[in-house]
């Protein structure tokens, strides 16, 4: 997603500004929600499915307290909501139904802006004004105040403490985000009224190459107006039964979202989110279903599986039409016991609660079970998803793995088909064709030794009574004409080069219809291989044709590398003409043309494991292409070798001289145009008036 | 010889510098010149509402919910107050009085029998001072203009502030006030009469006068605080148009909403560019869903305690207005909801293809219709929604702006056809649902036991679903092709299930018919073109709306010809667009004609029922098909009613969404048995993934054999309820307090619907959990 918008502006800095308009699709499907919800199919794209959640009611007041810039919440399983009521300098006890419990901690909390609450239902409230992490028992009564540790380790008198969030695990050790402390999470263990046990899940900088070089060679004055590279503060955090810490920070990247061991090791591998995160998330929380949940302060809400692979995307920004289930500004999330969300908007001052539909509620199960390996069994909650959505990825690779298991390989594959699970799809491929061999292996065996058997007897017969000869004599003299007489050499230049470029050079063999010919079959081959070979080679998505570009691509390449070669060997003495340089380009081409067939058959035939075969096969294409096309390039111009690359180097960059140039006049072409149309418009404007 | 090639190669580097050197000069050029274009757009959007200009930091409010604005000009002495003592007498009807204080065409109705008062402009002794002298002025106007000069629109013209003529002649009715302002030179007439208990105002189009070029009318808002009401002093509520119907209590919304609703009648307006940005997830993806059209040019006002209300019509000059409901909190401390007239807007006019050099315009001509709103005062028991319902559909009925269709149950089974996706160079069928596949799910559902049907064959046309627009009656082989087509439809009739051929007339799809060139054109000349993020056709045009009527009417007559006659359209049954079309400019109101002449003339010949159709298609239709049965999930809305239901139950069948696509199927079924609204169902043959390369890779779940046994389960329940409602009306719909909501029909039958998740027993009938129940009783 990141590279395809960067695509996108890149794009956009060229192409004429189009009128855009609203609408994602033509057909409304339903206008139940405010918000539509995505999920990601197989190739990593957005794909429109059932309402997720459902936006359920509004928590604007607790009984008759109102909030007042409210920073965090904490939903307990008992259905009570502590919400930190920063601006009233408290926290509200209430129910999921709006009425209040109590308050605690008036008169003692200066800035509450984080709150957690444990099992036993003691309160813990991150202060940044009162710089202390306050620990209050289900009463109310304060029970310990950690106000800064005197650790040394903790950074000196220059790391102020100003606790923004703060979650707890079974054994009371406290993880602390604090504002402005970017050394990480501060850990402290309730002995001897609060010891500092060390910073826990630091975010790591990175620094590219740019950055680098700018570094080198900035002033003193520009290095200090530069962003600073000192990493980011986590921005919220979570804590699993496990004790596991879960922590996002904005402008991360892939690693915004992190779910951290006890050591503090990252366990979700960014790659996993498929570019699937958010630019300024506000909080996370951890699901029922081993699944997080992660809320952007902008109103989106994105769910993902224990591994970070995004499940769901729904929720929106408010653009002022105010309507329920978007947001304005959000601070915290959490997730309910019944998987209902309940997300606190600090702008709104109010509580959102959405409640997961009936189609939520069954896959939250099936990927439990799923992801617990207990395939089989998840295969009755996957096929009701399924009704309900037949084109859910996850369900299908759940769904195709879950047939693995019992051995139904060809359910197995059409489902890995589908979701595009290539390991799936090789694992079931794998079976099948195992089961075929078994099946057909004898009669295999027998066919090709009929073959031989068949193929010899011919042989001797011919030897005997002469029965190819008429065969023979035509292929002679078919051989005789010009064409099929050059097309045949191709096949002497593949297996000799320096002999054959000779013979281009000087005997004549140069020509434009035969080199043209093996160019139409490369192409022919390169369309057929590209989108009709193994799914497992498949590089472009199915469904997807794009031959005119494809066709345009090779016609281009062949005559920038002609051209291009031709001037620059003009005046470096070089003998080649443009036929013959044509001509040695295009036979080059030949190993393709022949090995080509031969790896898009095996790669109908081949799984994963076997795949080196065919990547061989291409890399021994390749060499071959090259080498005799270099060689072509030395022998025909008569070259020493040493020119010879110097006049490689040159091609290369004339093609690139010439496409820059050829992209400037365009720009240009198209400013002129551009000035000429608004001329235009102005005088049509004008006569108007 | 060496030295040689190394100083070409040098002078080839130095080439290259230069040129790279170059390169992001000219990309800088580009970039310059694109962000002037924000120039002149961004000055008229600060203008666009006037009135409304102090924006964008969080508005005061006190603790009794008042808003407070910066400037306010502060409460008037008692001295100085304008009272029903200012007010003379002009008319009077059966129940109520009209009185009028000429200076700013305030008038009061006040109820003979109850004394109570319905006012139209804000009295000094409700006014609260913390208004600013603009709000002030704006909400003591009997009408509020705003005007463009200049190409610049935003300009308010009230009675109070803006230097202006005006001249009231009283007649037996009512009385005609004809207003001039001096310095924008503009002008218009307002009549305003009392027949028997409605209030019609009214602005002929005629009347409208702009004697200075630059200065125009932009905006008409007549009685803009018609039965406002001050925070929560008075109970009731406001009921708008949304989705099916929804109400805002007058209650105190204690400042929670800066903005009410304000929906253009039929839909926003392609022809021109929206000029809000919508928020975009990573700048590219809009998560947001568009809210629901106003599908009835209607608003309402009900001050229950008070027993006084009206339901206002929009009767003239509704296909270019919006109607707009404000609760208190939106900028002022008052309820109020009113029709707000469009006459011309300002856009902005790009001068070439990048839009890189843009001026502001203003559309050449106004929308000339006449504008007239109909205010339906209410009294005693009539003073709520469920009334308001049958004081409406009585309205439609009498002006036959509806007549009573047959009302009998159907289940809608829609099917796809044939859709498309790519394949080399073009594009190769994707056949869902063959003729012989329908006559083989007909007969299942047959056994099933469901007697009638309505479907609506989508995608059955040559080229698939989306080769638009559709001229001849010619089916795509992959189905069967037209001679089986036209027997399936004969032979289907037989079995009481009734097919509709699908057409969207609206829509003309580049791809598939290139030589086309019959395109909609925005007001700014621009090709108005319709995005989607599809898989094969990516853009599509609107066709005409001339070229659609000639589409329309050469189909309906090929269709007739092969003795069929069942026809179902979608897209320009719910849009309306100002356009350009060969340097003429074409209105609204050009565009609803077009299409309306077009449906009057097939209706005569075919069975026609059209796709959320807006109220002027209404009688047109057979049926109404995607009747929405919620609401655009606005805050300030309390409570969501099943208002458009109320009204057309009886006499114009009505279908749901499909109930595929809804997430929670149980509460989706009570709620169309409340609103008295068919099911409907997206079905295919073939298993839905085989769609995912077409167009319609959003139809994730249609296959029939997932849902045989829903659609018998909700045919047999919905069945049954219809039946015994057969052709009555609902006169009323209450929520009751223990959540059983009771639909009371014409003839005695009352139906009990529980969202809740107890049993509940209401009138002796108990009604379990997330269920419903229905007694039969006498007709009143």
């Amino acid at each position: 997603m990141k590279r395809k918008r960067k695509f996108i502006k890149l794009a956009a800095l060229f192409l004429v500004a189009m009128v855009l308009t609203s609408g994602m699709s033509a057909v409304t499907v339903s206008a139940e929600t405010p918000y539509l919800t995505f999920t990601v199919n197989g190739y990593g794209g957005m794909e429109e499915t059932q309402t997720a959640y459902l936006a359920h009611q509004t928590i604007i007041k607790f009984g008759e307290e109102f909030m007042s810039s409210p920073n965090d919440i904490c939903v307990t399983d008992d259905g009570k909501i502590y919400v930190a009521d920063t601006g009233n300098s408290r926290i509200i006890v209430g129910t999921t139904d709006g009425e209040l419990e109590s308050i605690i901690g008036e008169g003692t909390l200066k800035a509450p802006r984080g709150v957690f609450v444990t099992e036993n239902k003691h309160v813990y409230v991150a202060d940044s004004d009162a710089e202390a992490v306050f620990e209050f028992d289900p009463e109310g009564n304060v029970l310990n105040k950690y106000t800064k540790p005197d650790n040394p380790l903790y950074g000196g008198s220059k790391v102020v403490f100003k606790p923004i969030k703060v979650v707890v695990n079974d054994a009371g050790i406290m993880f602390v985000i604090c504002e402005s402390n970017t050394n990480g999470i501060v850990e402290i263990s309730p002995q001897e009224g609060g010891s500092f046990l060390g910073y826990f899940g630091t975010n790591l900088t990175s620094v590219d190459l740019v950055t680098m070089v700018f570094r080198a060679i900035a002033s003193d004055a520009q290095k200090a107006k530069m962003i600073s590279n000192i990493p980011s503060t986590p921005d919220n955090l979570a804590i699993d039964e496990k004790g596991l810490i879960y922590t996002v920070t904005r402008g991360d990247g892939n690693n915004s979202v992190k779910r951290l061991n006890i050591a503090g090791a990252n366990l979700i591998n960014g790659a996993n989110l498929q570019g699937y995160y958010d630019d300024s998330p506000a909080a996370v929380a951890v699901g029922n279903h081993d699944n997080i949940y992660v809320a952007s302060s902008q109103g989106y809400i994105y769910e993902y599986n224990n591994q970070g692979e995004p499940i769901y995307l729904f929720g929106g920004r408010d653009d002022g039409t105010q309507r329920v289930g978007l947001s304005t500004q959000v601070a915290s999330i959490q997730v309910g016991k019944d998987d209902e969300i309940y997300v606190l908007d600090n702008d709104r001052r109010q509580i959102q609660v959405y409640k997961p539909s009936e189609f939520t509620q069954k896959l939250h199960n099936a990927l439990y079970l799923y992801s617990k390996g207990r395939y089989t069994e998840s295969r009755e909650p996957l096929s009701e998803v399924l009704k309900m959505n037949s084109m859910f990825d996850y369900a299908n690779r759940a769904m195709g793995r879950a047939y693995f298991q019992e051995e139904n390989y060809d359910e197995a594959l059409r489902y890995a088909r589908l979701s595009k699970d290539k390991s799936g799809y090789s694992d079931a491929f794998w079976e099948i064709r195992n089961n075929w061999l078994k099946r057909n292996i004898v009669a295999t065996m027998v066919i090709i030794v009929l073959a031989v058997i068949l193929y010899k007897l011919l042989k001797l017969w011919d030897k005997k009574k002469g029965v190819l000869s008429g065969v023979k004599a035509g292929w002679a003299k078919l051989k005789e004409k010009k064409l099929i007489s050059n097309l045949c050499y191709s096949g002497y230049y593949m297996k000799h080069p320096f002999d054959a470029s000779y013979g281009i050079a000087r005997e004549g063999r140069a020509s434009w219809s035969a080199p043209s010919i093996l160019l139409l079959i490369f192409m022919i081959e390169y369309v057929i291989n590209k989108y009709l070979c193994g799914f497992l080679q498949k590089t472009v998505r199915e469904g997807r044709y794009d031959i005119f570009s494809d066709v345009g691509m090779i016609v281009i390449v062949i005559v920038a590398l002609t051209s291009c070669n031709y001037l620059v060997c003009t005046i470096n003495e070089g003998e080649g003409t443009v036929k013959k340089i044509y001509t040695y380009f295009c036979y080059s081409l030949l190993p393709y043309i022949i090995l080509t067939p031969i790896s898009f058959a095996l790669s109908h035939v081949l799984t994963k494991n076997e795949q080196f075969i065919i990547t061989l096969i291409q890399f021994v294409l390749v060499a071959w292409v090259l080498i005799i096309g270099i060689l072509g390039i030395k022998e025909v111009n008569n070259y020493t070798g040493k020119e010879t690359f110097k006049v490689i180097a040159l091609t290369l960059f004339t093609i690139l001289i010439v496409s820059l140039l050829i992209f400037i006049i365009y720009v240009l072409w198209a400013q002129v145009f551009e000035f000429i149309s608004a001329i235009y418009g102005e005088v049509v404007y004008r006569l108007e008036k | 010889m060496r030295n040689k090639n190394w100083k070409k190669l040098i002078a080839l580097l130095a080439a290259v510098s230069v040129v790279t050197a170059g390169v992001p000069g000219i990309v800088q050029y580009a970039s310059a010149t694109g962000t002037e274009e924000e120039a002149p757009e961004g000055g008229t959007e600060g203008g666009e509402t006037g009135e409304k200009k102090e924006e964008e930091e969080p508005q005061e409010v006190s603790d009794t919910g008042e808003v407070i604005m910066k400037n306010a000009v502060g409460k008037k002495p008692k001295s100085e107050w304008i009272t029903m003592e200012d007010y003379e007498l002009v008319t009077e009807s059966d129940t109520y009085k009209m009185y009028l204080y000429e200076p700013t065409l305030s008038i009061m109705l006040e109820n003979k029998e109850t004394g109570k008062i319905l006012e139209s402009t804000l009295s000094d002794e409700k006014d609260d001072g913390y208004s600013n002298r603009s709000w002030n002025s704006y909400m003591k106007s009997g009408i509020v203009l705003t005007a463009i000069k200049n190409n610049k629109s935003g300009y308010q013209l009230d009675l109070i502030t803006s230097p202006h003529t005006l001249d009231v002649t009283k007649n037996d009715n009512g009385f005609s006030a004809k207003l001039f302002y001096n310095e924008f030179k503009v002008g218009l007439t307002m009549n305003v009469t009392l027949e028997e208990d409605e209030l019609v105002v009214n602005i002929p189009d005629d009347s409208i006068v702009e004697e200075q070029q630059g200065s125009y009318i932009a905006t008409i808002s007549p009685y803009p605080f018609m039965g406002y009401s001050f925070l929560d002093e008075k109970k009731g509520y406001m009921l708008i148009p949304d989705g099916n119907g929804a109400l805002v209590n007058l209650d105190n919304k204690e400042g929670r909403y800066t903005t009410g609703f304000n929906q253009m009648i039929y839909g926003s307006d392609v022809g021109f560019d929206e000029k809000t940005a919508k928020a975009l997830l990573w700048d590219e993806v809009d998560m947001v869903r568009n809210a629901n059209e106003v599908i009835a040019p209607i608003f309402g006002m009900a001050h229950t305690e008070d027993q006084i209300g009206y339901l206002a019509v929009v009767e003239q000059g509704e296909k270019r207005a919006s109607i707009e409901a404000q609760p208190n909190g939106a900028k002022v401390s008052y309820n109020r909801c009113f029709a707000n007239f469009k006459s011309r807007d300002v856009f902005v006019q790009p001068l070439n293809n990048s839009n890189s050099g843009t001026v502001p315009s203003t559309e050449a001509d106004r929308t000339h219709t006449d504008r007239q709103v109909r205010y339906i005062l209410l009294s005693g028991e009539d003073v709520s929604y469920s009334a308001m319902a049958t004081i409406y559909r009585n309205y439609l009925l009498d002006n036959k702006l509806i007549s009573i269709k047959d009302n009998s149950y159907n289940t809608r089974v829609d099917f796809l056809g044939t859709e498309r996706e790519k394949f080399l160079l073009g594009t190769k069928a994707v056949t869902m649902t063959t003729t012989e596949n329908v006559e083989e799910l007909y007969d299942e559902m047959q056994e099933d036991g469901v007697s009638s049907l309505l479907t609506l064959y989508k995608g059955w046309q040559k080229g698939g679903l989306y080769n638009l627009p559709i001229t001849k009656y010619k089916a795509d082989s992959h189905i069967g092709g037209t001679s089986k087509l036209t027997d399936l439809i004969k032979d289907s009739e037989e079995k009481n299930y009734h097919i509709y051929l699908y057409n969207d007339a609206l829509r003309l799809n580049p791809s598939t018919d290139s030589l086309n060139f019959n395109m909609v054109k925005q007001v700014n000349k621009r090709t108005f073109e319709e995005e989607l993020y599809a898989e094969v056709y990516r853009t599509f045009y609107y066709l005409t709306p001339g070229k659609a009527a000639e589409a329309i009417e050469s189909f309906a007559d090929s269709y007739v010809d092969d003795g069929v006659s069942n026809l179902a359209m979608s897209g320009i049954s719910n849009t309306l667009f100002t356009y350009s079309f060969k340097n003429k400019f074409y209105s609204r109101n050009d565009t609803a004609k077009d299409y309306s002449d077009a449906l009057d003339k097939i209706d005569k010949d075919v069975n026609l029922i059209l796709e959320e159709p807006a109220a002027y298609l209404w009688k047109n239709t057979d049926a109404f098909l995607d009747m929405p049965l919620g609401s655009s999930d606005y805050m300030y809305v309390d409570e969501e009613i099943p208002f458009l239901s109320m009204v057309l139950k009886g006499v114009i069948p009505m279908y749901s969404d499909y109930v595929n696509f809804e997430a929670n199927k149980t509460e989706f079924f009570l709620q169309m048995v409340e609103a008295g609204v068919f099911p409907s169902f997206y079905l295919t043959y073939e298993k839905s993934s085989d769609l995912i390369y077409t167009n319609s890779s959003n139809l994730y779940s249609t296959e029939f054999s997932t849902y045989r046994d829903v659609i018998s389960g909700y045919d047999k329940g919905l069945r049954e309820v219809n039946d015994a409602v057969k052709d009555a009306f609902i006169t009323k719909h209450e929520k009751t307090d223990t959540g059983v909501t009771v639909v009371t029909y014409s003839n005695g039958v009352r139906i009990y619907v529980n969202y809740t998740g107890t049993a509940q027993t209401v009138d002796g009938v108990t009604v379990e959990g997330m269920s419903y129940s229905y007694k039969v009783g006498e007709a009143e």
